[in-house]
């Protein structure tokens, strides 16, 4: 129904391509994020998306028709716009109601809508102010309250949240689900923040550099990521990723040797190079070493606190890595036992930098 | 104090300018309310001896005045009319439409502002005297129905205006002219204003255009008439020029006073000043 699909969609300026080769599908009712770092290409997709840019190449369909050349006005889309793009010169109440008066819909349907999502965004007795009488999260709820009232099935927000300050934007984040559930129109969200990605998103496209890395559930995309950029990029802090060779069931960092479980040694198989990857929260850095096979040793070199944890930085030989500790911390200068849990590490592919898979049981 | 020394300096210097830039308009004034002989021998008298009137009585029994001032004023406000609206159009179009050669086109256009008058009169008055204008005020404002200034302004302010805005409209499939009307132009309102007052004033002041059009006396237009009685044919009696002048720069004067906030706040945005 109002599902999108991009096929093989690519954008560019000029010779500068910033989206490339595009496949992705999005189920009707779904909140997908897309996320990435800066000057990935988010918002070209998401612009594609309402119809104002071009497609150089490929195909887009939304709710089964190809909408390369249908104008944006026919695309049944409501935007918002991270500068909010509030009319200046009209009130609250015209702000939100401007584009139904426009499109000739009914008074008694225009009031409703609008005194509906008033009431919804708590903008009840700021109906009458303009745009620069207002905070900026009331400026936000107001053109979040100016997307609804179309009742649109396809809700597109480009970093709506990111001119806030960090209280409202986990008061906003939840609000914004909730007029999702309330609407269920198909919704993408561009956000560089991958707390508001984990929070809002049932599904996350994580682009870099114009190519989609990831594209799945935010506990998949965290649990296995499908690779090196995907699994340095999800997750504060980063997750340690390194340099590794592998050779019978031991892997080398930076030449000092580690034994790896048996049922890893499957996964990875022949390979020789790879890349090991562990999270900072899944590492137990001993001084006594539970067991010399399966970990290597490593030098502390400075300690960060955070107030609940403390933020442990340390050495295999000239392989830096950052583990998080809560109890007894060594102190820099300390020679360590580097632990990985095994249940929680990952190997991904010298060359492709794609995951090489799990275990069986996992 | 150093400060208030440096200000007072500054306030007494525009105090001058002001004067300076006032004079004229005081002169014309004060001697159009004079007698001829009064004017010849008392010219610096700021308060007349014996104020008269009979120099307006003169000029709007040789010439219909009325008339003439309705002539100007029509033409005036015609040319407003139709060149703020190509002029909003074209800055839209340069502002918020991305076309192949926009630049091109943009500096093609600007650089127009630079050609002198004499090089089109020909041509214009060729097109006007074909169109079988000649002698008519029609034949005075159609040429300025468009030109780049007003353009150049216009989307000077338009530029400031997210182009988010227009998006969020086409978004909504607002046509664009609803664009404009609704959005656009209440937006730059002051702008607007300030530049159809520039096009106003400008018209007014025409000469050499009307002069080349305009025969026969029930068409002319003020800066005409004016001409007429400061032209050695027209008599020498100064004070009925004077007179002319001030009810020339009546109207010009009037807009400025009722519009004045505007055009401050517009060219002190704009930075032209
Ligand atoms: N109109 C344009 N002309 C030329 N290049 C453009 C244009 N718009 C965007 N780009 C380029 O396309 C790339 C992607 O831009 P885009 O705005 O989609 O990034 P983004 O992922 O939204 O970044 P951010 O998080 O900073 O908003 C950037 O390299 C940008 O410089
Ligand atoms: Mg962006």
């Amino acid at each position: 129904m109002k599902e999108i699909v991009f096929d093989q969609v690519c954008k560019s300026y000029d010779q500068n391509q910033v989206v490339k080769k595009l496949n992705m599908k999005i189920k009707a009712g779904e909140r997908l994020i897309l996320l990435g770092p800066s000057g990935c290409g988010k918002s070209t997709t998401l612009r594609m998306l309402a119809g104002l840019e071009d497609i150089t190449s490929g195909d887009l369909y939304m709710g089964g028709r190809r909408v390369n050349d249908v104008e944006s006005g026919d695309r049944n889309v409501s935007m918002v716009f991270q500068n909010y793009a509030l009319y200046p010169h009209m009130s609250v109440r015209d702000n939100i109601s401007y584009a139904l008066k426009v499109n000739r819909f009914p008074a008694n349907e225009i009031a409703e809508r609008t005194s509906e999502a008033i009431k919804m965004l708590d903008l009840v007795g700021l109906e009458e102010r303009k745009p620069k009488e207002l905070s900026g999260g009331q400026r936000q709820r107001v053109a979040l309250a100016r997307a609804i009232v179309k009742r649109s099935d396809y809700f597109l927000l480009d970093e709506p949240l990111s001119n806030l300050d960090a209280q409202l934007r986990a008061h906003a984040r939840k609000e914004l689900v909730k007029i999702h559930e309330k609407y269920h129109q198909t919704m993408i969200y561009v956000t560089h923040d991958q707390t508001e990605a984990m929070t809002v998103g049932q599904k996350i496209a994580l682009m870099d550099k114009g190519v989609l890395q990831a594209f799945d559930t935010p506990k998949k995309i965290y649990n296995k990521p499908a690779n090196v950029f995907t699994a340095r990029f999800i997750g504060s802090p980063p997750m340690n990723v390194v340099e590794a060779a592998y050779e019978d069931g031991k892997i080398f960092i930076d030449g000092k040797k580690m034994k790896v479980p048996d049922a890893w040694c499957k996964v990875i198989k022949k390979q020789n190079k790879i890349y090991f990857g562990i999270r900072p929260e899944d590492i137990c850095l001993s001084r006594k070493g539970n067991d010399k096979d399966y970990s290597v040793k490593a030098v502390v070199r400075y300690v960060e606190d955070y107030g609940d944890k403390y933020g442990v930085y340390f050495q295999i030989n000239g392989v830096e890595m950052l583990a998080l500790s809560d109890g007894d911390v060594p102190t820099p200068g300390e020679t360590v036992h580097f632990e990985p849990n095994f249940d929680k590490v990952h190997f991904f592919d010298g060359e492709t930098q794609k995951n090489l898979g799990y275990p069986k049981e996992k | 104090m150093r400060i208030n020394m440096k200000q007072m300096g500054i306030h007494i210097l525009l105090g001058l300018i002001a004067l300076v830039l006032l004079f004229p308009i005081l002169f014309a004034f004060v001697n159009s309310f004079k007698t001829f002989e009064e004017a010849t021998n008392h010219i610096w008298r700021i308060i007349p001896i014996k104020p008269t009137l009979e120099n307006y009585k003169y000029v709007f029994s040789a010439l219909p005045f009325v008339k003439i001032t309705w002539n100007t004023f029509i033409i005036a406000a015609i040319v407003t009319i139709f060149k703020s609206v190509t002029s909003i159009l074209a800055a839209y179009a340069f502002v918020f439409f991305d076309f192949k050669g926009k630049r091109g086109v943009y500096f093609l256009l600007i650089s127009t502002m630079f050609i002198p008058f004499t090089v089109t009169m020909i041509p214009n008055y060729i097109t006007i005297s074909q169109l079988g204008l000649n002698d008519n005020i029609m034949g005075v404002a159609l040429p300025q129905f468009a030109d780049a200034l007003g353009i150049f302004l216009l989307r000077q302010s338009m530029r400031t205006i997210p182009r988010s805005l227009v998006e969020v409209a086409k978004i909504e499939k607002i046509g664009h002219a609803r664009v404009m009307k609704d959005i656009i132009v209440p937006i730059i309102k002051p702008s607007v204003v300030s530049t159809g007052i520039i096009f106003f004033i400008n018209s007014w002041n025409e000469y050499v255009w009307p002069v080349l059009i305009l025969k026969s006396k029930d068409n002319y237009t003020l800066s005409l008439a004016l001409q007429m009685f400061i032209s050695a044919e027209g008599g020498t009696d100064f004070t009925v020029a004077m007179a002319v002048s001030v009810i020339t720069m009546m109207v010009p004067l009037l807009m400025y006073i009722i519009f004045q906030r505007y055009i401050i706040n517009t060219f002190a945005l704009s930075g032209v000043k």
